[in-house]
């Protein structure tokens, strides 16, 4: 490949005015703009209703949820991430196993449960938000009953790939250091990301 | 567009205002500023106009959720880039270049009624084969110099990069395109 002209270069970083050119290197920048000029172009396409649709579209609230999935048929247990495996089965085997407790969850097809576990000593309230929540607080609130500083809370999902943070205190977001995969959320942080798979009957 | 008033128009950190103080519809505002630039830088990304059509909207959804988290509202335009960049990434990351199909781009020169426009049309084909013979890298620092037109410090902000590695990815950029357009036909 041949390279531009130092001076080229210069002139369309804005360092240089263009009348310390050549002749032959103007017309290297004619070229440059030229393939500009196309590429500017406005595709005549729109998104905005699309998105104004996802805007104005109100989410579910955590009753809402509950009550439609007390409401539906369930028939199959799925595990989350394999880190997670052996805690939901303990889980579910405990509630199994205790009487006068609340049988374990039936999940759909297309369900799973998702354990959410954090460490945060002197913490006031701690919350997961993520693609599942539509990334709005107040869906999945995690519990410290013994005031140990670790937080928990299990959640039905859909199967599939969902990206979470915690939220600390209403407003301190947190990534999962224990979450195993992580993603760009696009604002220079990492989402965590879980992973919620149907078992295999 | 800056992120300042200009001609009545109220500036991006006024209408992050109204969005974060409850009123949504006012994020259309956001969309209409903007939506066009990212959809030509999408589609100039990807070459498919239907995979940069759900890059930008689901980046804008995104940017609507987080828009809390827009420390800077003059930095909007940067955000809005960072944001459907990344989608691309995530896109191009998801599917094989062999899906890469320039018959798919949106026709954006449509009419076709004289010699002139037949011809621009057929100038526009190939310098999108060119860009699409780029690296995914350098195709994004091209587009967003030279036809999104930011500062490299926008670009910076957009990207996550730094200075000199985008100024070097636009110059060997400019001078692959050069190359593959000589070697045209």
């Amino acid at each position: 490949m041949k390279p531009i002209d130092p001076l080229v270069n210069r002139v369309l970083d804005g360092e240089l005015p263009p009348e310390v050119l050549t002749p032959a290197q103007r017309a290297e920048l004619a070229r440059l703009d030229r393939v500009a000029t196309l590429l500017a172009e406005v595709p005549p396409a729109s998104v905005a209703n699309r998105v104004m649709a996802e805007v104005r579209r109100p989410l579910p609230g955590v009753v809402e949820r509950l009550v439609r999935w007390f409401g539906e048929r369930h028939t199959v247990t799925i595990s989350v991430r394999p880190a997670w495996s052996l805690a939901v089965a303990a889980v579910l085997a405990a509630l199994a196993i205790i009487p006068g407790r609340a049988p374990a969850p039936v999940l759909g097809s297309q369900e799973g449960i998702a354990q959410f576990v954090g460490r945060f000593p002197g913490a006031k309230s701690v919350e997961v938000v993520g693609s599942f929540t539509d990334w709005r607080p107040g869906a999945v609130v995690l519990r410290d009953d013994d005031h140990d500083g670790v937080w928990r809370a299990a959640v039905v999902l859909p199967v599939g790939q969902h990206e979470y943070m915690f939220v600390v205190d209403g407003e301190q977001w947190v990534t999962d250091p224990l979450a195993g995969r992580f993603v760009d959320d696009g604002f220079g942080r990492q989402n965590s990301l879980l992973i919620v798979r149907p078992v295999s009957r | 567009m800056s992120s300042a008033a200009r001609g009545g128009e109220p500036s991006d950190a006024d209408i992050i205002a109204r969005v974060l103080g409850g009123d949504a519809e006012a994020f259309g505002l956001i969309i209409r500023r903007y939506e066009g630039g990212l959809l030509r830088y999408a589609t100039r990304m990807l070459g498919s106009a239907d995979a940069a059509a759900d890059a930008v909207a689901e980046g804008l959804v995104r940017a609507y959720r987080h828009l809390a988290g827009c420390r800077d509202p003059s930095r909007l335009k940067s955000w809005l880039y960072r944001i459907v960049g990344n989608r691309c990434r995530s896109h191009l990351a998801r599917r094989s270049s062999s899906d890469v199909s320039l018959e798919d781009a949106p026709p954006i020169v449509d009419g076709r009624d004289s010699e002139a426009e037949t011809e621009r049309a057929d100038q526009l084909e190939r310098v999108e084969r060119a860009l699409q013979t780029l690296s995914p890298e350098k195709r994004e620092a091209f587009l967003l110099k030279h036809v999104e037109g930011l500062s490299y410090e926008e670009m910076a902000a957009a990207t996550g990069e730094r200075i000199p590695t985008l100024k070097m990815r636009v110059h060997r950029a400019r001078a692959a395109l050069l190359e593959v357009l000589k070697a045209e036909p």
